[in-house]
């Protein structure tokens, strides 16, 4: 079996994969838990068990959606032993909004679409984080997810649907 | 194809439309737009889900720690962020430090290596990488630049990559060993030095582009000979 992270020079090369891609699992697990320290742990625990379990990642190609399989496992993982207490979506887009108004980069605009994609269900926040974030296919999307092809593309669309309806963009086109 | 089922299938991946879709867009006015405006909205997005990441915890973020709770981790980040920045200081002072600036002066210098989107000559391409002792995927994307180049006294594979964020530079860099990846913002330019193969690859953008997508596709994509 082909194992291109194996041995020591294995270890150095999913080291640097592991660096180069961390700024996009953090993200993903941010999006996902909706809160910085729960995605801090989680990218932590995910990255200790991509370490052990490394030299079982046969084609480097494939190692982000891997991870992206490993992070959801452990958001699920860590949600269910916390078993976090219900929070009011109000309280919880709230309570991120000085956190998210540091950025450099968030201008009213942006800061408006961060508490809509907050806001968004699950349901869809998560595809659309995948594919405009991490940038799997719908394929890719609907293995995670363990949906059809069609059932993603329906989310993705309800998904940018929700967030142009939130912040009062014009829905051109018969089909919105 | 119909423009409701162009609007179905654009609003849900407006970056990957199948060629029915392109092809109706080609030809209605209306759904052009329509895609100029998701697409628009969608970069709008993208934008929104870059929240700021907090500093690694250490220098391999990878490497295992096993059994720390978060208290002892957190202690244990401060003192390898204090040894990081010990490092950075060392590291700063050392002639490791110009190799940096020595990757920024080199691209300063071939603007013309930027210039031009269009695929580079396959055949030059193959030399220069089999010259380097690399190969690449060939899904890999657009070389739009290839040149076996002087650098630090060896001949180096100096690419520049089409990627949605623009042209990104790419140096393959076989006797540049380092233990970590380097980040750095010299002279408009910013760029990550991450460890590889034997060596290292350095991938350079303009000032502020986010480069970790694409040096995790440069990482992947790289074989070594």
């Amino acid at each position: 079996m082909n194992a291109p992270f194996a041995g020591k020079d294995g270890e150095s090369a999913f080291a640097s994969l592991c660096d180069a891609l961390r700024p996009d699992m953090f993200r993903f697990a941010f999006w996902l838990a909706r809160d910085r320290n729960v995605a801090e742990d989680v990218v932590q625990e995910a990255l200790l068990r991509a370490w052990r379990s490394r030299e079982s990642l046969a084609d480097a190609a494939a190692a982000k959606p891997w991870l992206i399989t490993i992070i959801r496992r452990e958001h699920a993982r860590l949600f269910e032993r916390k078993r976090h207490e219900t929070v009011p979506l109000d309280d919880l887009v709230a309570d991120h909004s000085p956190e998210l108004a540091t950025a450099d980069d968030a201008d009213r605009e942006t800061l408006d679409l961060r508490r809509a994609i907050l806001a968004l269900d699950a349901d869809y926040r998560e595809p659309l984080v995948m594919q405009v974030l991490v940038g799997l296919s719908t394929q890719e999307i609907a293995e995670q997810l363990g949906l059809t092809q069609a059932a993603v593309l329906s989310r993705l669309f309800r998904a940018r649907h929700k967030l142009r309806a939130a912040l009062g963009v014009p829905a051109d086109g018969e089909a919105d | 194809m119909q423009c409701l089922e162009f609007h179905r299938l654009a609003g849900a991946d407006p970056q990957h439309l199948p060629e029915q879709a392109r092809v109706h867009a080609e030809g209605c006015p209306q759904c052009a737009e329509h895609l100029r405006r998701l697409r628009a909205f969608d970069e709008r997005i993208r934008a929104a889900l870059l929240v700021p990441v907090p500093a690694e915890r250490g220098p391999r973020a990878a490497t295992p720690v096993i059994g720390l709770d978060r208290r002892r981790w957190m202690a244990l980040a401060a003192s390898i962020v204090a040894g990081v920045l010990v490092g950075t200081l060392l590291w700063v002072g050392s002639p490791r430090d110009s190799l940096a600036r020595d990757l920024v002066e080199h691209v300063a210098h071939e603007p013309q290596a930027l210039a031009s989107p269009v695929p580079a000559d396959a055949d030059t391409v193959a030399q220069v990488l089999e010259r380097g002792g690399i190969r690449l995927r060939p899904d890999f994307e657009t070389v739009s630049y290839a040149n076996s180049c002087e650098f630090r006294g060896r001949t180096v594979p100096h690419l520049v990559v089409q990627t949605d964020r623009g042209p990104v530079t790419v140096m393959v860099l076989r006797n540049e060993k380092l233990t970590a990846v380097t980040h750095f913002d010299e002279q408009g330019y910013s760029g990550s030095i991450v460890p590889a193969g034997p060596g290292s690859i350095a991938i350079i953008g303009a000032a502020g582009t986010d480069l970790a997508q694409v040096t995790s596709r440069v990482l992947e994509a790289v074989t070594w000979l």
